[in-house]
């Protein structure tokens, strides 16, 4: 065995000692601190899971939730729903001469009506939407499409759309910017529904349909403006811009009657602008409000729907694969 | 010899690590030295391979001793061999000469040069179970056994500092190695196979959602969720859980682990890495994003309107939702996996989820003047706006974790591991500080609710003094 120095030190712990000479002069001391962070000495909480408390854990969660289901389901049973399918696509549905013959360059709009029987009467709030199903609204080249500046107001923007919204950037002819630009806003919906009650006696009365309320507040409010706040002279607005290429009026002039609901604020445009999640999707059309009476909002019987049928979802029912345009109440 | 060498070598005998001694010794020192240090037992059995001048001597012998080893199953048996026979044995008969060794519970080497040490340490890394090899020394003569294997450590020592300066490791005494094998070898073990299949568990997650995406919208690589979401995921949201987890879990109380080596022998074989464990974590990440992805489609997906005024989502919104019930289930996951949880743990789960909430509804609430688009402008507010969005978060959450506390609960009554036999069993010290929900407690007569109270009393860290009084049950004495 070798002799060496026996340092007293080396006895206790884990000492890290002196490096090369020996363990003679000061021995710097590199042992951690005796802290209970540094040495997991932490106090701690320590469940374990045993069926001692997992089972009455379930039993009370159960409990909890065994009224919520009943009432949620007692709610949504009360929840009524009517769907009209108005595509056109065969022979005997009224609104097949439109889905054929109509080609987008007509001037005149293509009208054709459904008849329809509600069996229950609607209450309160009835909320209209309309439906399509095989549209890709959820396309990755579709949802860049858009400039959300643009539609903020900037008028930077108002005359150099950004480049994600070609080819629908600048028009061909004019060499004007778009307003607004990109693929979303081109393909905005205008099939137009109205809704008739057909009273007992054979007259019609057409249904007052809510268009105030049916975007987000704060889409309506901030994150769509029109270019400056002046609603007077929106034709003066836009003036050097180009409508979208397959729209039929500018954008000024989704609502002459009501300035709140013209140029970008228009909030038709505005929910179309909200990309749906699935191709089969719905968005809020109109909301036909409950009357103050206790009379019921869409009392039961015979209604007609009478829709203007629009120049896109032509080319796109042509190409989908049986898509298929709905309304629903 | 230094103090307590017979309880580590007897300690890491019952945690099933197999011990060999390999010295440069002569044969007689060897051989009392290993007896004096619990390597060789009075009552083993010990065969010889000593001085064997030729190649056929070598093997004859190498056979009469697996025939010996093959008749004679009760008592323990260990191995002498010296260094000539050794190299003979190692040239020609390496098959034979692992069986033997297989065989016998303690192998010594005597007479071992210093290339010959680190030639047997490489020999046994190769055999065919291929087993992890630790290899500890105190002199320079040990250097390349100690590089050789798997894992060197070196005692600091009387023959100077060369062994630890080649070491991964360096104690300073013999019987740490004991501590430092059994707990935290142990300890982190567990931290750092948990964080492995933690991390593609919930990358897994994450990615399934955005995969099942693509079969509804034409495959053109739509992101499901929001590019800051993507970035941000894996870096603020879900990070700092799992590292809390690995420097601290502890599944029982080091003095236990201490006192009984033979809980070792849970993780050993790489147990937690294996191929089942990977394939339970990779199924249940799978599993989880298919209840999340599904789950928000059938909710929202195509014709339910979420809003009370009957407004509509859109696909931010949709996208949004199956992130938040995915960045809260994969938290709430590794809730479950922690056994210890100290004030980091809780503020680090319960923070992220807070921080991901704040997060979202700060980068939601101003339209940001650099950013490009501002897709997700108030969609987190209108999500949480709305009764169903919660409703629906909850259910998914519960759908997902549902299951695995069912078999959580299930395999620790049916197979519990001798680990969580022994996590009944708390150190006395330690019961001011943390209290064991333990089996062992129920005390006749108690009724359900009141030991629901006591789980409300120890979730506040407050021990009943009735904790003492634990009488142990027959069940947990059988280890």
């Amino acid at each position: 065995m070798m002799a060496s120095s026996y340092n007293a030190k080396e006895e206790d712990g884990p000492h890290s000692g002196s490096s090369t000479h020996g363990g003679t002069g000061v021995a710097k001391n590199k042992k951690p601190d005796n802290t209970a962070f540094k040495q997991q000495r932490l106090p701690a909480w320590q469940p374990i899971l045993t069926a001692g408390t997992v089972l009455p854990a379930f039993f009370v969660i159960g409990l909890i939730f065994i009224p919520i289901g009943i009432g949620l389901y007692v709610t949504s049973n009360n929840i009524k729903e009517f769907e009209i399918d108005y595509t056109g696509l065969e022979l005997g549905s009224p609104c097949h001469d439109c889905s054929k013959n109509f080609t987008w360059n007509s001037t005149t709009p293509c009208v054709c009506a459904l008849n329809f029987t509600l069996e229950q009467p609607f209450e309160s709030n009835v909320y209209m939407y309309y439906g399509l199903s095989n549209f890709y609204q959820n396309h990755r080249r579709y949802v860049k499409s858009r400039d959300d500046r643009q539609l903020n107001g900037d008028p930077t923007s108002l005359m150099s759309p950004s480049k994600e919204c070609e080819p629908y950037r600048t028009s061909a002819e004019t060499k004007e910017p778009i307003a607004p630009c990109g693929a979303i806003a081109n393909s905005l919906f205008n099939d137009t529904l109205e809704l008739y009650y057909i009273e007992p006696n054979g007259t019609t009365t057409a249904i007052p349909l809510a268009k105030k309320g049916i975007a987000w507040w704060t889409d309506k409010h901030v994150k769509f403006r029109n270019p400056v706040n002046d609603k007077e002279n929106l034709t003066e607005l836009f003036k050097g811009t180009a409508k979208p290429v397959n729209w039929r009026k500018p954008v000024y002039e989704l609502d002459p009657s009501d300035p709140e609901n013209n140029g970008f604020i228009n909030e038709d445009f505005i929910v179309w602008m909200r990309t749906a999640a699935l191709p089969t999707f719905r968005k809020l059309y109109r909301i036909i409000h409950k009357k103050p009476s206790t009379t019921s909002t869409l009392p039961s019987g015979r209604y007609t729907l009478k829709v203007t049928y629009s120049i896109l979802y032509n080319s796109v029912k042509a190409h989908a694969v049986k898509g298929q345009d709905k309304a629903f109440i | 010899l230094q103090d307590k060498v017979q309880e580590t070598i007897e300690a890491l005998r019952l945690a099933g690590i197999k011990v060999w001694v390999l010295t440069g010794d002569k044969h007689e020192t060897a051989v009392s030295v290993s007896l004096s240090c619990g390597h060789f037992h009075r009552t083993m059995n010990i065969l010889e391979l000593l001085q064997q001048h030729s190649d056929n001597e070598c093997a004859e012998q190498l056979r009469r001793l697996a025939r010996r080893l093959k008749e004679d199953h009760v008592i323990q048996h260990g191995l002498v061999v010296d260094g000539a026979s050794l190299s003979l044995a190692l040239r020609e008969h390496e098959k034979l000469f692992m069986e033997v060794c297989k065989n016998c519970s303690a192998v010594l080497c005597c007479r071992m040069a210093p290339l010959q040490k680190a030639k047997v340490v490489r020999l046994l890394k190769t055999s065919p179970e291929k087993p992890i090899t630790l290899a500890i020394g105190d002199g320079a003569n040990d250097v390349s056994m100690i590089q050789e294997a798997h894992v060197g450590i070196g005692i600091m020592g009387k023959e100077g500092r060369q062994a630890v300066r080649n070491s991964d490791y360096a104690i300073a005494r013999f019987k740490f190695l004991a501590k430092l094998l059994l707990v935290h070898g142990h300890f982190y073990y567990i931290r750092v196979a948990t964080l492995v299949q933690y991390f593609f568990y919930k990358n897994v997650c994450f990615i399934t959602p955005q995969f099942l995406y693509q079969f509804f919208c034409l495959f053109s690589q739509q992101t499901l969720y929001d590019s800051v979401y993507l970035t941000l995921y894996n870096i603020c949201f879900t990070s700092l859980p799992i590292l809390v987890y690995s420097l601290f879990e502890q599944l029982v109380h080091p003095d236990i682990l201490q006192s009984k080596p033979g809980l070792y022998r849970d993780i050993s074989k790489n147990s937690m890495l294996s191929f089942r464990t990977f394939l339970y974590w990779t199924l249940l990440g799978f599993s989880h994003a298919f209840v999340f992805f599904f789950g928000s489609y059938i909710l929202m997906g195509e014709d339910t309107t979420l809003m009370g005024n009957g407004q509509m989502f859109g696909n931010w919104t949709f996208g949004t939702l199956v992130f938040t019930v995915m960045v809260i289930t994969v938290t709430l996951k590794l809730a479950l996996e922690t056994q210890f949880w100290t004030w980091m743990n809780h503020f680090v789960t319960w923070g992220s989820i807070a921080f991901y909430f704040i997060f979202s509804l700060f980068y939601g609430g101003i339209i940001w003047p650099f950013l490009h688009t501002q897709d997700m402008y108030f969609v987190f507010v209108q999500l949480l706006s709305s009764g169903s969005a919660w409703f629906a978060i909850i259910i998914i959450i519960i759908t997902c974790l549902f299951p695995d506390v069912v078999k959580k609960v299930f395999y620790r009554h049916l197979c519990p591991t001798s680990t969580q036999k022994s996590q009944s069993l708390s150190a006395p010290q330690a019961q001011a500080l943390s209290c064991v929900e333990s089996l062992c407690c129920y005390q006749h007569g108690q009724s359900g609710c009141s030991r629901l109270a006591c789980l409300l009393e120890q979730m506040m860290g407050q021990c009943k003094a009735s904790v003492n009084n634990c009488h142990i049950s027959s069940r947990s004495n059988s280890l």
